[in-house]
């Protein structure tokens, strides 16, 4: 006791330092048990994609080369230029849905 | 151990610290969000990344495109008979698949046309379907992912849809039911239906096809037989499983790649105005060194106790951002910086991000946070350190 007596600060950081540590692997632990992809459900989503064979994720569909953007155009990321990279908007002309959203013009 | 460390210096530091308690909290705060901000970035990035790769081996090993004048063109079905003949190709099947755009939402479907929707692939899409009372119509019919589903109800339309034909005409197709919810990332924007239904949709004549995709069985042949149909159709674009992967790379590459350089900036901006601040020392602190100095402290003394003191506030800065990163990124989803990757489409799929543990981020952002920070407040320190006591008391 009397060794910390002059130190009493350092403990507490230390201890926390370790709590902190010790709370993240728990963390990863539960998201680990948790959010990790279940073989069953991979298995589903690779049979999926083996009915379709299409490629690529389903997160951005409004451009089309977006979704399946591997397969629609894989040469054109150098066509203009090696730096050029082709995102939507900047480089498509693309007719918003008036419809949709009556907004825009 | 412990008579190595020296903890008289340690309780130093960390009084030090708490003498100049604002400063040091606005610079933790910082720091923390930074790293948090990235850590996330680089989580989502590898998660989304994990799910492609997941899946990127289901994937037929060659798709074959026929290009004219520059653009994709409809490849003749006969085309397979030759691919066929060649020598290690297992399968190939000509294609048919399509973008619908639904003006309404203002949304794009993939249509995806399978051969034999009664039969061969029926105990496959039992499998990844909700609903099983699948081929009982005599109509025509189709199985649409959730986002379809949802996208097609707010437009009234509940149990089958009207798509519009080249010639204006409507074509009706029931909607028999809808994909597992666990393949939501891969079928979200995906409608299944039979070869002969997506033909009369799209107008495609019975010897066409959007391209043809060709099984291998051995994976060292790919690059053989790709060459080999390249030489039988001049004309046509072959893109092995390969070439997607390095596509993936190339997408997420940027994506994260974006994020790095502004962080880097922020990161750089940063540490200019710590070193700025602590090479401008104030009077204050570099009488402290002086004076440590004085009372016998040697140089290594007073740079152990600047690296404990930075040690502290980077590594504690550290653990809370990362912390934060893993919560907001798998337990929260992530909720505005998943929309950078999920871009602006009317079709958004509300998916969970699966967890992959990611050792190399941790340790790429630990080593641009930390070292950095401490350098940034030794080496200001180590200067002044170095002179003569007296002359810094002075």
């Amino acid at each position: 006791m009397s060794k910390n007596l002059y130190t009493t600060k350092t403990p507490k950081v230390l201890l926390s330092l370790f709590a902190l540590l010790v709370f993240f692997a728990f963390e990863t632990l539960y998201i680990f048990s948790t959010k990790s992809l279940d073989s069953e459900s991979l298995e589903k989503r690779k049979e999926f994609v083996s009915i379709v064979a299409l490629p690529d994720l389903a997160i951005s569909t409004e451009a089309t080369f977006i979704r399946h953007r591997s397969m629609s155009d894989l040469f054109s990321i150098y066509k203009d230029d090696g730096s050029l990279r082709e995102y939507f908007v900047s480089t498509y002309t693309y007719s918003h849905s008036h419809k949709a959203d009556k907004s825009a013009k | 151990m412990r008579n190595k460390i020296n903890f008289y210096l340690i309780e130093y530091a960390i009084n030090a610290i708490l003498r100049q308690r604002y400063k040091n909290i606005f610079i933790a705060t910082t720091l923390t969000f930074l790293i948090f901000l990235l850590t996330s970035i680089f989580f989502i990035t590898n998660s989304i990344k994990y799910e492609l790769n997941a899946t990127v081996d289901a994937l037929p090993e060659i798709v074959v495109q026929k290009i004219k004048a520059g653009r994709h063109y409809d490849i003749e079905t006969h085309a397979t008979e030759e691919i066929l003949a060649i020598t290690g190709v297992v399968d190939a099947v000509a294609r048919v698949w399509g973008y619908y755009y639904f003006e309404n939402a203002g949304v794009n479907f993939s249509i995806v046309g399978v051969d034999e929707f009664e039969a061969q692939y029926k105990e496959s899409l039992k499998r990844v379907v909700e609903t099983s009372n699948l081929m009982n119509t005599k109509e025509s019919s189709m199985v649409v992912g959730s986002g379809v589903k949802e996208t097609m109800q707010n437009n009234y339309y509940k149990d089958y849809f009207n798509f519009i034909k080249p010639d204006g005409t409507l074509k009706r197709v029931d909607v028999v039911g809808v994909f597992d919810g666990d393949t939501q990332l891969e079928s979200n924007d995906m409608i299944v239906m039979s070869k002969a239904d997506v033909r009369e949709i799209f107008d495609m004549r019975e010897s066409k096809a959007t391209d043809i995709v060709v099984k291998v069985s051995n994976p060292d042949e790919v690059a053989t037989i790709a060459s080999k149909i390249k030489l039988i159709f001049p004309d046509s674009r072959i893109i092995t499983k390969n070439d997607l992967k390095i596509s993936y790379q190339n997408i997420f590459d940027y994506k994260s790649g974006i994020f790095l350089a502004l962080f880097v900036v922020s990161l750089f901006t940063f540490f200019i105005i710590i070193y700025d601040k602590a090479s401008g020392l104030s009077s204050e602190e570099k009488r402290e060194i002086g004076i440590l100095k004085a009372i016998g402290w040697r140089v290594d003394d007073v740079l152990k106790e600047k690296f404990y003191e930075g040690f502290i506030i980077s590594f504690f800065s550290y653990m809370i951002g990362v912390i934060a990163a893993a919560g907001f990124v798998y337990i929260f989803q992530a909720p505005l910086l998943q929309n950078i990757f999920t871009g602006y489409s009317q079709l958004k799929a509300s998916f969970e991000l699966p967890f992959i543990f990611d050792v190399q981020t941790l340790f790429l952002v630990f080593f641009l946070s930390v070292p950095i920070y401490i350098a940034a407040t030794i080496i200001p320190s180590w200067k002044i350190a170095t002179l003569d006591a007296d002359e810094v008391i002075r």
